[in-house]
């Protein structure tokens, strides 16, 4: 393995860094919040007394949105985020580096077996809360949240748009982000992925979204878009 | 009086004005365990309500519209004689108070502070889903117990059709049997190439028979002693040959559902012993329950209960494990070590057993860690074997049980 010489704050966010590697390679790395821990067989960089954690593009469809050049990454210091489809928690853990210990993520799953995985994350992380339940019912679990700054959905849904647009009308405040991943294939397998994307982005603009940046994740991941928008609610 | 929003939360419950105002609200109880209680009966549609909510419900008005964000609210309020209910999901006064509800937990006295309010959330959320991951994964412990029955069955049905189908294959091609000793392999090949005038070394080796091996089996098949079968002898065998196969491939697939279901059912106990130990283990006891009920001493010995009697009946030894024994640190330890290794696993167990069953809490890793350490222990301590009583002592019973154990399992 080689090791790490230089890391660096990504320009787009001052809690995202960019490890430069002996070898002349580089990795998109997060502060680790629980040194000495990993999450996903991740590697772990030690650089002035400080532990980085690799973030894998491959396993995480924000890594990929950045590295893939997304307009902006609006993930504060102190942030609460809504996370729908947590499933173990691989890119929820690095959300949970990014917005710090006054930061929360609530990240929301409904496979009992994943929910499972993803307690062990909540354990080990203060910011982190878990909701185990259906994302297409907010109503549900409204009794449990407070509004939050950011929403981030990937639940490789059909009707991921309009869930979407249910959890922000409960729970995202006006002017709150939205980190929306678009896996296209599963939406329809007939369609061009532009055609999905199109009608997919219609609906979250019908529901109070302006879109800031659509991305296409390949070669990280095939088929599948990241969206950035803003809640005008 | 006018609209009021009802609004229940796991801080309380309140009615709130067109602005978002607290109107009226009654504080939940504090104890989580009790408030998480309260709110999954609510969920369930229980008659029982939470503490604020029915307190809530007592101070309803006749002339007031109430609005509220889920149905099953609704259909509580008109049972409680409420003219006028809405469900506006979201709207303004619901939002407003999600938007500061920290800030309204530490003013009314919930908590002390934001942090304390989200130390608060996280252990209740933690509880709740725990709780709700323990309700989903219920009676599932009885399609582990039943699985692993189906994979005893086909176990023995299995030994029982490659033995058949050695002795009826032998008539035609005797010398095979000794060359693959391995039941399924031995099956494979009669079915893919049924007479022996098949049996080339292309054709074996195709089939994953190593070079040197093939070349055995490959003269045998030219010089075998056996009687020459017709297709029409030779049909029935591979017949019987598939239905093996089929049955072969079933017991694969249902070890990885065992395994599957127990990690969900019983994450602890299966972190110590595999699914596949583990659900033996339920389905001996009867269900995880059964089995979390269990002293410890009980733990150690289940499936052994025949030697347990004939020693209590005899007055012999009594059996120091039972199908525990699979644990590969009992039957890989030298015999003077088992015992004490089964007692420390039985421990665990039982342990494992109990959280699972009660609290769904993750403690397996703790549990294997603490386990390492004793046997490692259990091996630093008695690494000779007691000279005189161990040596002397009866031992027929156990062996007797290990020849069975293995006759179960398929040769592979
Ligand atoms: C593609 S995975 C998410 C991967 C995750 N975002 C990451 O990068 O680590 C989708 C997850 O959404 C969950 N999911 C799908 N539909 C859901 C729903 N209606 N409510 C809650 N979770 C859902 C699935 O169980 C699965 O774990």
């Amino acid at each position: 393995m080689s090791l790490p010489v230089r890391v660096s704050e990504h320009p787009l966010n001052r809690h995202i860094y960019v490890v430069e590697l002996e070898d002349g390679s580089s990795k998109l790395a997060t502060l680790n919040m629980v040194p000495g821990k990993r999450v996903y067989g991740e590697k772990l960089y030690n650089i002035a007394g400080n532990e980085y954690r690799e973030w894998v593009p491959y396993r995480s469809k924000l890594a990929a949105a950045i590295l893939r050049g997304i307009r902006s990454v609006p993930l504060r210091e102190g942030d609460k985020v809504l996370y729908l489809g947590a499933a173990a928690g691989t890119t929820v853990s690095h959300v949970s580096d990014v917005v710090g210990k006054s930061g929360r993520v609530y990240g929301v799953e409904f496979a009992p077996r994943v929910m499972r995985d993803f307690l062990l994350v909540v354990r080990d992380r203060s910011n982190v809360l878990p909701i185990f339940a259906d994302a297409r019912k907010p109503w549900e679990y409204a009794h449990l949240l407070e509004l939050v700054d950011v929403l981030y959905v990937d639940v490789a849904q059909p009707e991921q748009a309009s869930l979407t647009a249910d959890n922000a009308h409960h729970f995202l405040k006006p002017g709150g982000k939205l980190f929306f991943a678009i896996k296209a294939r599963s939406i329809d397998v007939t369609q061009e992925p532009t055609e999905v994307y199109k009608r997919e982005i219609d609906t979250l603009k019908r529901g109070g979204f302006e879109i800031i940046d659509v991305v296409h994740l390949e070669p990280y991941d095939k088929d599948h878009a990241m969206v950035l928008a803003e809640y005008r609610g | 009086m006018g609209k009021l929003f009802l609004l229940h939360h796991v801080v309380g419950t309140f009615l709130l004005d067109e602005r978002g105002e607290i109107v009226k609200g009654f504080l939940a109880v504090k104890d989580i365990d009790e408030n998480v209680e309260q709110n999954l009966k609510l969920e369930s549609g229980s008659d029982e309500l939470p503490a604020s909510l029915s307190r809530v419900f007592e101070e309803l008005s006749a002339d007031s519209t109430y609005v509220v964000e889920t149905e099953q609210l609704a259909r509580l309020l008109s049972r409680r004689g409420a003219a006028g209910v809405e469900v506006d999901r979201g709207a303004e006064p619901f939002r407003r108070f999600r938007e500061r509800v920290a800030d309204i937990a530490v003013e009314l006295g919930f908590v002390r502070s934001r942090e304390e309010y989200y130390e608060y959330m996280r252990a209740f959320l933690t509880e709740l889903a725990r709780r709700k991951l323990r309700a989903a994964a219920r009676r599932r412990d009885l399609l582990a117990a039943q699985s692993i029955r189906a994979i005893d069955d086909l176990d023995k049905t299995f030994n029982l059709f490659a033995t058949r189908l050695r002795e009826w294959y032998g008539v035609h091609f005797p010398e095979l049997d000794e060359h693959i000793p391995k039941h399924e392999q031995y099956i494979e090949l009669v079915y893919e190439l049924g007479h022996r005038e098949n049996f080339t070394i292309e054709k074996l080796e195709r089939l994953g028979v190593p070079r040197s091996k093939a070349e055995k089996i490959a003269e045998a098949a030219r010089n075998s002693i056996g009687a020459d079968l017709s297709d029409f002898d030779i049909e029935p065998i591979k017949v019987m040959a598939e239905i093996a196969l089929t049955m072969y491939n079933l017991r694969q697939r249902l070890a990885d559902y065992v395994e599957a279901v127990m990690r969900e059912v019983a994450p602890n106990v299966t972190a110590l012993v595999g699914g596949l130990l583990g659900a033996r283990l339920i389905s001996l006891a009867g269900s995880l329950e059964d089995l979390a009920k269990l002293p410890a001493s009980t733990i150690q010995v289940l499936g052994a209960e025949k030697a347990l009697f004939r020693a209590l009946r005899t007055g012999t030894k009594p059996p120091k494990h039972g199908v525990i024994f699979q644990y590969p640190e009992i039957h890989r330890s030298p015999r003077w070590q088992r015992g004490k290794i089964a007692r420390a696993l039985a421990g665990k167990l039982s342990i494992a057993a109990k959280v699972d069953a009660f609290t769904g809490r993750l403690v397996g890793e703790k549990l294997v860690e603490d386990l390492k350490k004793r046997i490692e222990e259990i091996k630093r301590l008695y690494p000779k074997p007691p000279l005189k009583k161990e040596v002397a002592g009866p031992l027929p019973p156990k062996k007797e049980k290990e020849k069975k154990r293995e006759t179960r399992r398929p040769r592979r």
